[in-house]
């Protein structure tokens, strides 16, 4: 469900454009070099279960 | 234009105030975030009374503190009284059309109380934390489009920000400094994997196809982008309500049920210990045609319980009587100087169970039973010259803990007897998720 982010009027009236190209604080475009974050459903299976466990979720 | 207000709350879980723009943060995690504050009121001091995510809500929405309503614990055995008050079903009473776009009443049933409607996108996932502010937003702005023919009360509960903590791809190199999010050499989360969360993140949302992210610095990366695609999603909300001619008579709130612990205190990535960064929670309400100056900062304390009073008042409701909460709309919209409390009270009974009293200056926080932690029982900070919390200065100023914790006890023991209880609730539970976690290891 997610998507590319759009312009929105509160941006428009009152910030400065978010970058065009991912950057660190630095300024050191670092993007390549980061793993590829991918939560599978049994690793978010895996989550239910565990917080089930600890009582968090029913 | 209708007399009464549209009114929608946002609560955005486990949004650390200090991580936003217009509450001091460096980095540009919320540019659209920042510009609504500007349009609206910023609330500087605002805490929880108690966390983490159902007894903080079960305060937003009944304006009571914990003591008061008994719901201490997260997953613990207390239940909501059906008599206290709440505030979905006074606006309900009050010639509202209620929608809840929400999680919390498939955990526990009171916060499905006064909703006409209930909304819940997150049954398309098997964790419901895992439904972004996209899935909200799609179906809060449809509704909002097709249903109300008069004063509508919206609840919006984005999961962006909780745990676990996975951005969308293209934000990517954002926030980062560089280093090695994967170094195996890097050992500053190895405490994590002993409290059953951090085990749990290590096993799955930390695992990635170049190794197990051992940099805390980019996990706080992560953080931040989710802070940042929330922002996104704030905007997209505001928009649609621009476009359909609502801002002007809808009142806005933003606000955090508690926030979130990064390192601190040795509390990784999650949101207990009654340190400021859980227990400060961000407040901005916008709310254009009920005379709230764009741009005021208010500075006096003030809590979540004091919410339901001030939508109530602001929808023209009568406020029950047996409410905690004070309202501030006088102040919100001019009508008074800013005024708060000289001191306020908070709790948490999952993690750890303890209260704390946190005036301007200091901090004083009483355990009930000993923290996984190793953490004294009695911790006094001095939040002027240690804003972070990091000095326990108990055994260095004793009069005044000593002062704190009688002052405390007192309060708690008011509390109690105005609210008819014999047993102090965060006794009675107990650290909930420790026995369990116990019970379970044994």
């Amino acid at each position: 469900m997610q998507q590319e982010p759009q312009k929105h009027a509160l941006a428009e009236a009152a910030i400065p454009e978010p970058p065009a190209k991912p950057e660190g604080p630095g300024g050191a475009p670092d993007a390549a070099n980061e793993p590829e974050q991918v939560l599978r459903p049994e690793d978010e299976a895996l989550v239910v279960e565990r917080l089930r466990e600890l009582g968090y979720i029913e | 234009m209708q007399a009464k207000p549209n009114i929608i709350l946002i609560s955005a879980d486990s949004l650390r105030a200090n991580h936003l723009g217009c509450y001091g943060y460096t980095l540009p995690t919320s540019p659209n975030i920042d510009a609504f504050a500007g349009q609206g009121a910023l609330f500087e001091k605002v805490f929880a009374p108690g966390i983490p995510t159902q007894p903080s809500h079960t305060t937003i929405f009944t304006g009571q503190h914990p003591v008061t309503h008994g719901v201490v614990a997260h997953g613990g055995k207390a239940k909501l009284g059906r008599g206290t008050p709440f505030l979905s079903e006074i606006l309900l009473e009050n010639g509202y059309t209620t929608c809840a776009v929400d999680t919390l009443f498939r955990e526990r049933i009171w916060f499905g109380r006064g909703w006409e409607y209930i909304i819940d996108p997150s049954l398309h996932h098997l964790f419901y934390a895992s439904v972004t502010q996209e899935e909200l937003n799609d179906r809060a702005i449809h509704w909002m489009k097709t249903v109300p023919k008069g004063p509508f009360f919206m609840f919006i509960h984005y999961w962006d920000v909780h745990y676990p903590y996975t951005p969308p791809d293209r934000m990517r190199g954002l926030f980062y400094k560089g280093g090695n999010p994967t170094d195996p050499d890097n050992h500053e989360l190895d405490e994590w994997w002993d409290h059953p969360v951090g085990a749990m993140a290590r096993d799955t949302w930390l695992r990635t196809a170049n190794g197990l992210i051992t940099d805390p610095n980019y996990v706080t990366a992560l953080y931040d982008r989710e802070v940042r695609y929330l922002d996104e999603g704030i905007a997209a909300l505001s928009d649609a309500l621009d476009k359909q001619g609502l801002a002007e008579n809808t009142m806005v709130v933003l606000l955090a049920d508690h926030g979130e612990s990064m390192t601190d205190h040795r509390i990784f990535y999650d949101h207990y210990g009654l340190h400021d960064c859980v227990v400060r929670v961000p407040t901005i309400i916008r709310w254009p045609g009920g005379n709230v100056k764009p741009g005021t900062r208010f500075a006096p304390f003030r809590q979540l319980s004091d919410i339901a009073p001030t939508l109530l008042e602001a929808a023209g409701s009568e406020l029950p009587e047996d409410l905690d909460g004070k309202s501030f709309l006088p102040q919100l919209v001019g009508r008074e100087e800013p005024s708060g409390y000289d001191q306020v009270v908070g709790l948490e009974s999952t993690w750890q169970s303890k209260y704390y009293l946190r005036n301007s200056r200091y901090k004083f926080i009483l355990a009930r039973y000993p923290d996984l932690l190793g953490n004294p029982d009695r911790e006094l900070f001095d939040l002027e010259a240690d804003p972070g919390e990091d000095h326990n200065i108990a055994a260095d100023q004793p009069q005044l803990a000593a002062d704190m914790e009688r002052e405390l006890e007192a309060w708690i023991a008011a509390k109690m007897e105005a609210a008819g209880r014999t047993e102090d609730p965060v006794t009675k539970e107990g650290p909930v998720a420790v026995e369990i976690w116990e019970q379970h290891r044994a």
